[in-house]
């Protein structure tokens, strides 16, 4: 289980975030709402572990993770810009996670082709990221985030790089994707179709605090 | 892969770099300006003698050449140094670059270039004239220095840069010497006005400006065995040379070029040992035709060739000490005169 | 790219130890000569005059000449290059036409080519036998024309190519209304295209005067007896005459003076820092004949000052080879080929290292970023005199030698992996993180690979600094460690048609080693890596070298 205890945030002399308190349970996916510049993205990084917190602790299973750094987390973060690594291929950015846990490249590259077939992109393999369409390119960086098994996995506006109805479209494949995964998801979004499609619960970011919403 | 590659080449580049911080171990390594030149069968002569392989270094003209010994003698670049005539020797010796107390046992040092450097041959800068082209002007020679600043002589000479040429420097001094340090100076102005030209050094002057070859000014300051030269090297064989000495008064300098110990030497039996090398007879002999200088050693006999260059009958001189506190100061009055 | 306070963990921490590196090649190498130098200026032989002969420069008539005609000389440069290379920017930029790619990549050409080379150059289409000048029959010599033209050669390049750049940020739609609103192109181009690319044009016109006053190669050779500058005047006080006091409180003034114009560049370059990328004008084909006649013009130009110059020197030296010189290939002509190419290729590894080491540490600070301006502001005559009065014990030693070859070639490559560090988006390294990659790795599986376009760049630049390097040389070598371009200088400084074909040769051998050094390192590659219009336009004012830099300062 993730916990968020306290969490203070400044930026720029302003409260971003104050006293932000949040469980997500294994298996379970909330969504976190909030208007752009609310602090959503940085509640995330400091999950990740990629941003200190200014006061405030991050629990997992029971062990205070605040000082660790976010290669030993195992949280994966999904990018709204997907961040798919230019110079490698399809193939090698989904198996870079597993060459980073030690797996030998072989190995790390045969299972990620078993990946891509699961996600039906068996043919991408070899190509270049920049040559798939929007909705490929999220289905790789799925797939990437996913194959390392993380423990939480945290989604930065996933969909709001693609079209409308791409979005709509692949929503419930996503949602399944994610159940049968079965980790704690956090997921950051300004849709409210969308956090209930795919959520959960929901809460959200007014002000820099945390407010339930049915 | 690249960096791999890059790794590997870096190494052996240090390597490579490292082992030319340690000289050859038996090398003598001579310092000389750009215009030495000695017959290799002689060079080899003396490696063979004396078990050391020669490193001739060229450090430039004569005065460049102190100054790359001065900015380095906390590391000496060289064991012996040969070139430094009569206005450099107090500079040197100033500086602490030389040596003296070992040439000083052998019994070698001529008092002549300060003690401390052995004299090895002497030279006279003076004016040449190209005898065709004044023929052509149909304008008798100058007879005096004074004589070049009127109308009828503009145009002719070129001169090197004293600051960047040692014949260029030694007639300045003379002038100096010749006509006192106000009254050359005035001279120079007026020289200037009457289209003196000036270049970089020697060379430039005598073989790109002067009639001889191919350039426009019929009078230069080279050496009084200039002449000389230009009987022995010429295609067709001559009589009677196509140029000559103009040795006015106030305008003939005499230099006499020393070797030396460098101070540091790793090497000073060798050194000592070239030092009298340069002062042997077959040397003697041979630096006449070479370098186109007299040779000190005395009851040396002169090379035929050298009637073409009648050694100049007075000359101008300066106290060494007068040369090295005032020298600088010349330079840089005659660089403002002159150059503005 | 704001780096919230927490930063990335270990990025920060890595980037300032990393900076110790750079730091104590710069205090070392740069910032102590300097402070040696004001040092003999202050208190050497210029003694006991003190502070008055810190004005020696301003009332010593010759001095002053000297030090007018320098500004002189770059001042008229910059108002040539202008004059000639916004109408050359402005075609290259609006027409489209087969080849325009290849002619933008040869602009970088000049660059790349040793100050000598260049110098040589010049001598051969114009100097005493020149290709033009001997057909012609006038003498350039002595004049201040060939100077002039030398520096055109390096410098119109930069203006034309910071043109081109400019006015592709100038916004389209901007264009097209005032079109609409009847103003013809004359004036559109006045009122709407000048504001928006006056500043990129000023910001390369300072750095065009960073180079024609602080140049020392060009003015060596091309300067004469008159109308050298005032770098040329500190070498000859050194070398020639040993008037250290004098020659440093010249260094000490010249140094004040690129100093006070690399600040205004600076200055200018932090104003047009990230600028958001508009839809640009398109380009089109020349329609009317007056238009052909532009473009055709424009080339000929182009080709006249910046190809033709070496051109003349392949010419002379093949018909040299021809005629039998081939004797240049002598033991002395490969022992310096064979020292130009080890010194460069050592100084290239320790400057990719110090670069790489910079560009990370500038990541963390602004300091950091200006501290890689510092090799540029100060001209290699200057660092050369200082390190040789700070390390007397050191001079003619070979690390001395190789260090201030890297210091100096070094910022080529901490800016153009800056530009590149910049243009990264900060999410791949994120996700990398996520993914289980500590710092290090991250950097060596994405940072690293993704940077190698920008790494090469500058190693190309960095290179091209180090085959040209020519004052430090002069004034730090020892005889036997003679490269290629002290050969040439020392052949020029011989009369005769021999050695003079001989330098031609020489000067052809070294250009190849520049193109090929060039050519590996920059070799064309489909750029589609680095993402974004930023990145792959990358502004190549950073890229913009000194040449003997030879930097142009040799």
């Amino acid at each position: 289980m993730l916990e968020l205890r306290q969490i203070h945030q400044r930026y720029a002399h302003h409260p971003l975030l104050q006293e932000v308190n949040l469980q997500v349970a294994a298996g379970e996916t909330v969504a976190l709402l909030g208007p752009s510049g609310s602090g959503k993205s940085t509640l995330l990084n400091i999950v990740a572990g990629l941003q200190a917190p200014d006061a405030g602790s991050v629990w997992f299973d029971g062990q205070d993770i605040t000082q660790l750094a976010p290669e030993h987390r195992r949280f994966a973060l999904m990018f709204q810009d997907f961040a798919l690594f230019p110079h490698l291929s399809v193939l090698d950015n989904v198996a870079f996670g597993l060459v980073e846990q030690g797996l030998p490249r072989r190995e790390a590259r045969a299972q990620a082709l078993q990946m891509l077939g699961v996600f039906g992109l068996t043919e991408q393999a070899q190509r270049r990221v920049w040559n798939l369409s929007g909705g490929e390119q999220q289905r790789v960086a799925l797939a990437r985030a996913l194959i390392t098994q993380p423990r939480v996995l945290l989604l930065d506006e996933p969909f709001s790089a693609l079209d409308a109805d791409l979005r709509v479209a692949l929503r419930q494949e996503f949602r399944s994707r994610i159940q049968a995964a079965g980790m704690a998801t956090l997921l950051v979004t300004h849709d409210e179709a969308e956090a209930r499609d795919l959520a959960d619960r929901s809460v959200r970011l007014l002000q820099g605090r945390l407010v339930a919403v049915a | 892969m690249q960096r791999r590659l890059f790794a590997l080449a870096a190494t052996t580049l240090a390597a490579l770099t490292f082992s030319t911080l340690t000289h050859a171990a038996e090398e003598l390594r001579v310092m000389v300006h750009s215009s030495f030149a000695l017959p290799k069968p002689l060079l080899a002569q003396f490696e063979a003698q004396n078990g050391v392989k020669l490193a001739i270094i060229k450090g430039g003209d004569a005065g460049e050449m102190l100054n790359k010994l001065i900015l380095t003698r906390a590391r000496p670049v060289a064991d012996v140094v040969f070139g430094i005539d009569n206005t450099l020797a107090n500079k040197a010796l100033a500086a602490g670059v030389l040596e003296p107390t070992l040439a000083q046992a052998a019994g070698t040092v001529d008092s002549q270039l300060g003690g401390a450097l052995a004299a090895v041959d002497y030279g006279f800068v003076t004016l040449n004239y190209d005898k065709a082209a004044v023929v052509k002007t149909g304008t008798p020679l100058p007879k005096n220095l004074s004589d070049l600043t009127q109308p009828a002589y503009k145009g002719w000479l070129v001169v090197p840069n004293p600051a960047t040429s040692s014949p260029g420097h030694a007639f300045l001094l003379a002038t100096i010497a010749g006509m006192g340090e106000e009254k050359a100076f005035a001279w120079w102005a007026q020289m200037r006005t009457n289209g003196l030209k000036v270049v970089k050094g020697w060379s430039e002057a005598y073989y790109t400006e002067f009639t001889r070859n191919q350039g426009s000014h019929p009078l230069v300051v080279s050496y009084a065995t200039s002449p000389a030269a230009e009987v022995f090297y010429a295609k067709e064989k001559l009589t009677e040379s196509p140029t000559a000495s103009l040795n006015l008064a106030g305008g003939v300098f005499r230099q006499v070029e020393g070797v030396a110990l460098i101070k540091g030497t790793v090497q000073p039996a060798a050194a000592l040992a070239f030092v009298d090398f340069m002062r042997s007879a077959p040397v003697q002999q041979a630096l006449q035709t070479e370098m186109w200088m007299y040779p000190a050693v005395p009851k040396t006999p002169l090379a035929p060739v050298m009637r073409h260059a009648a050694e100049p009958a007075a000359f101008e001189s300066l106290p060494p000490q007068v040369i090295a506190d005032q020298g600088a100061k010349w330079v840089a009055r005659w660089t403002q005169v002159v150059l503005k | 790219m704001k780096r919230s306070r927490g930063g990335e963990r270990g990025r920060v921490a890595a980037g300032l130890w990393l900076g110790v590196w750079p730091a104590a090649a710069l205090v070392l190498m740069l910032l102590a000569p300097l402070a040696r130098l004001a040092l003999e200026g202050f208190t050497g032989e210029a003694g006991a005059l003190g502070a008055v002969a810190l004005f020696k420069p301003w009332q010593d008539d010759y001095l002053r000449w000297r030090v007018i005609w320098s500004l002189a000389q770059a001042a008229i440069t910059c108002g040539v290059a202008l004059g000639l290379g916004l109408p050359l920017a402005w075609v290259l930029a609006r027409f489209e036409f087969a080849g325009r790619a290849l002619v933008l990549r040869l602009l970088m050409l000049p660059f790349v080519v040793p100050t000598l080379v260049a110098a040589l150059g010049v001598l051969a289409l114009w100097g005493p036998h020149g290709l033009i000048s001997g057909a012609l029959g006038i003498n350039l010599q002595d004049t201040p024309w060939l100077l002039l033209y030398g520096n055109l050669f390096f410098n119109l390049c930069l203006v034309v190519r910071a043109g081109v750049d400019a006015l592709g940020q100038v916004n389209a739609r901007q264009v097209a209304a005032a079109r609409s609103l009847g103003a013809t192109p004359w004036r559109t181009f006045w009122r709407v295209e000048w504001p928006a690319i006056a500043p990129w044009l000023v910001s390369s016109l300072c750095l065009v005067f960073l180079y024609c006053f602080a140049g020392f190669g060009l003015a060596l050779v091309l300067g004469g007896q008159r109308y050298t500058t005032v770098e040329v005047e500190i070498y000859t006080l050194v070398a020639y005459e040993l008037q250290l006091g004098q020659a440093s409180v010249l260094a000490l003034w010249m140094l004040l003076l690129t100093g006070g114009v690399a600040l205004a560049y600076a200055a200018l370059e932090k104003r047009l820092a990230a600028p958001v990328r508009p839809v640009p004008v398109a380009r089109h084909p020349p329609q009317s004949a007056l238009q052909w006649l532009a473009l055709g013009l424009a080339l000929a130009v182009l080709f006249v000052v910046c190809a033709l110059p070496i051109l003349a020197i392949v010419i002379k030296a093949s018909s040299a080879v021809w005629h039998g010189a081939g004797g240049v290939f002598d033991a002395e002509m490969l022992a310096a080929l064979w020292n130009t190419l080890r010194f460069s290729a050592a100084a290239l590894v320790v400057a990719t290292l110090l670069g790489v080491a910079h560009a990370l540490a500038a990541q963390a600070s602004v300091a950091w970023r200006a501290a890689a301006f510092l090799p540029f502001v100060v001209s290699p005559v200057t660092v050369a005199f200082g390190l040789l009065l700070l390390y007397p014990s050191l001079t003619a030693s070979l690390p001395l030698l190789l260090a201030a070859y890297a210091v100096l070639a070094y910022p080529f490559v901490a800016k153009s992996l800056s530009a590149g560090l910049d243009g990264l988006p900060v999410h791949l390294g994120q996700a990398a993180r996520t993914l289980g990659a500590s710092p290090w790795r991250c950097f060596w599986r994405v940072t690293l690979p993704l940077l190698l376009p920008a790494l090469r760049r500058g190693m190309a630049f960095a290179a091209a600094t180090a085959l040209g390097e020519f004052a430090v040389t002069l004034f730090l070598s020892r005889p036997e460690w003679a490269t290629l371009t002290t050969l040439i200088y020392q052949r020029l400084g011989r009369p005769g048609q021999a050695n003079l074909e001989a330098a031609m040769v020489l000067a052809c051998v070294l250009m190849a080693l520049a193109l090929v050094a060039f050519l590996l390192i920059e070799w064309p590659v489909r750029d589609r890596h680095t993402s974004g219009p930023r990145a792959q336009g990358a502004r190549l004012m950073p890229d913009m070298r000194r040449a003997v830099r030879p930097t142009q300062h040799a």
